[in-house]
């Protein structure tokens, strides 16, 4: 191994595989081993098991349903309210200058803990559920859509004026396909977040989600079922990231260039 | 041959800690219709701020610019720029770069892409439309922003050291190509060089900056006819000029670094 030197394609498959291999192998030494009581942490095969039993018996699917669709519609509210400020912010500095002491200290407020605020506001029904996830990423998305537009290279700006654009025309055909690339890598990473947020909201008042599965199981100390609920919420997230990274990919072939 | 831009007492002050510096003294500039004038002088003598006030981009705590006999507020597509830097829009393919000002101005796309295409193959970047600028190489990246200045047919052409960043050869080769180029067209040239042999090849007129403050020491026409060879370099009315410019230059590079110490 050497400092940077990249990693083969093939090996890098397989090196990343392999830590999962070892995660699950690890774990189930451990649980069938007796190492740790069933108590506190089922073995990967029951949890394999009480997870397809979830799935068939117990409409765990629906479940998922109602998670995706949460955090998919309080990230599309909060993108699309994001946008439009984040871009406004990074091209006009008196925006930017009336907002931005605002919203970075709004993004430290977390998320989570108004929760039982917002159950007071709204209920525990889905506009709760829609508010924790848009408080979580409306905020981030702002700043960091606005420092990347307000980080567009000054040269290119200064072209688009000898070749004629107005004010306007600079921000729709300089300023936002230039940061388009970047705002997109934002939304993928701040939809990350958005997952963990809407756990939270799911593990406190609500009759459906993930979450809300996972609260039932505690009391009944099903961790099989906890732990299969986890892997879920992961892979979706996983699965989210790496369609969100091939769709940038596609979009944006010339970000790609010169990596 | 009339007169297309007009420097009057143009100024530059920059704030500092210590009040302020003059950056540019009270200039003054003719520049005739067709006309294809180099500006030298070596770097931080201001040459660079005196080009971005004629495009608009910086502004003059003094003097006014006229173009065509109208004063000027702000850049504008009657002023086409190249850039010592690489400014080609990444997100555009080199066909759409050079459409950029087009579009801009509600040009029928049937028409940009005539346009286009035809500047683009008067820098020899025919089959190259499709590429994005990161795939080009430094010297075609800046045939191609001239191909974009040039396709929104501007009164007239200002050039920031647009080879500056090329390879020694690139740069020639690129010399051969704007004059060739512009013996064509004859469209009015700005250019701002601090290459000597460059300044003396290219222009048909050379202004000699001073260093700080900026002011125009010397104005010499260029004795060569067009249209040049790259041969001439070596004729003796070329070196001639290019030896009293050398120690035009020379003299203030001293005074500058005196200046400094």
């Amino acid at each position: 191994m050497k400092p940077l030197v990249p990693v083969a394609p093939g090996t890098r498959v397989v090196l990343g595989v392999s830590f999962f291999v070892l995660f699950v192998a690890v774990w189930a030494a451990a649980t069938f081993g007796g190492l740790v009581s069933k108590t506190f942490l089922a073995d990967p095969l029951t949890m394999l098991k009480s997870g397809y039993t979830l799935l068939t018996e117990m409409d765990f699917a629906e479940d998922i349903g109602m998670t995706v669709w949460r955090v998919l519609g309080g990230f599309v509210i909060a993108a699309a309210l994001a946008l439009p400020l984040g871009v406004a912010m990074g091209a006009y500095k008196p925006v930017e200058a009336f907002f931005e002491p605002f919203v970075s200290f709004a993004r430290y407020l977390p998320a989570s803990a108004f929760i039982p605020l917002l159950i007071l506001w709204a209920g525990i029904g889905e506009a709760q559920k829609l508010a924790v996830i848009f408080i979580g990423s409306f905020f981030q998305l702002v700043l960091m859509i606005a420092v990347t537009v307000g980080n567009t290279r000054r040269d290119l700006v200064e072209a688009a004026y000898t070749l004629g654009v107005k004010d306007a025309g600079l921000i729709r055909r300089v300023l936002i396909p230039g940061a388009a690339p970047e705002i997109a890598e934002t939304l993928r990473m701040v939809l990350g977040w958005a997952w963990t947020y809407v756990i939270v909201a799911e593990l406190i008042g609500a009759s459906s989600g993930i979450g809300h599965m996972i609260t039932d199981s505690q009391a009944l100390l099903a961790t099989d079922q906890i732990i299969f609920g986890i892997i879920v919420i992961g892979l979706i997230g996983l699965a989210s990231d790496l369609l969100f990274k091939w769709v940038n990919r596609r979009a944006f072939p010339w970000a790609q260039l010169g990596r | 041959m009339g007169q297309i831009l007009s420097v009057r007492g143009v100024e530059r002050r920059f704030a500092s800690a210590t009040g302020s510096t003059l950056a540019l003294q009270a200039t003054d500039l003719d520049v005739a219709e067709n006309d294809f004038i180099t500006i030298l002088g070596p770097s931080g003598c201001g040459k660079s701020t005196l080009l971005r006030i004629v495009a608009g981009l910086d502004t003059q705590t003094a003097g006014e610019v006229l173009l065509d006999g109208r004063v000027i507020h702000g850049p504008g597509a009657d002023r086409g720029m190249v850039f010592q830097s690489y400014t080609l829009f990444p997100w555009l393919s080199v066909l759409d770069n050079v459409c950029f000002g087009l579009r801009e101005r509600g040009l029928p796309r049937a028409q940009q892409l005539e346009v286009a295409r035809d500047f683009l193959a008067k820098v020899g970047l025919k089959g190259f439309e499709d590429h994005y600028p990161k795939q080009l190489s430094g010297g075609m990246q800046q045939r191609t922003a001239l191909a974009r200045a040039l396709a929104n047919d501007p009164r007239m052409l200002l050039m920031d050291e647009p080879f500056g960043a090329l390879d020694h050869q690139t740069r020639e080769l690129m010399q051969e190509l704007l004059l060739g180029i512009w013996e064509a067209q004859r469209k009015t040239v700005l250019f701002v060089t601090h290459d000597i042999d460059e300044a003396v090849f290219m222009g048909n007129r050379v202004v000699v900056m001073s260093a700080r403050p900026g002011r125009i020491k010397l104005d010499r026409v260029v004795p060569l006819a067009h249209p040049r060879h790259y041969s001439v370099k070596t004729t003796p009315e070329f070196t001639e000029l290019k030896a009293e410019l050398t120690e035009a230059v020379r003299a203030e590079v001293i005074a500058a670094q005196a200046m400094m110490a």
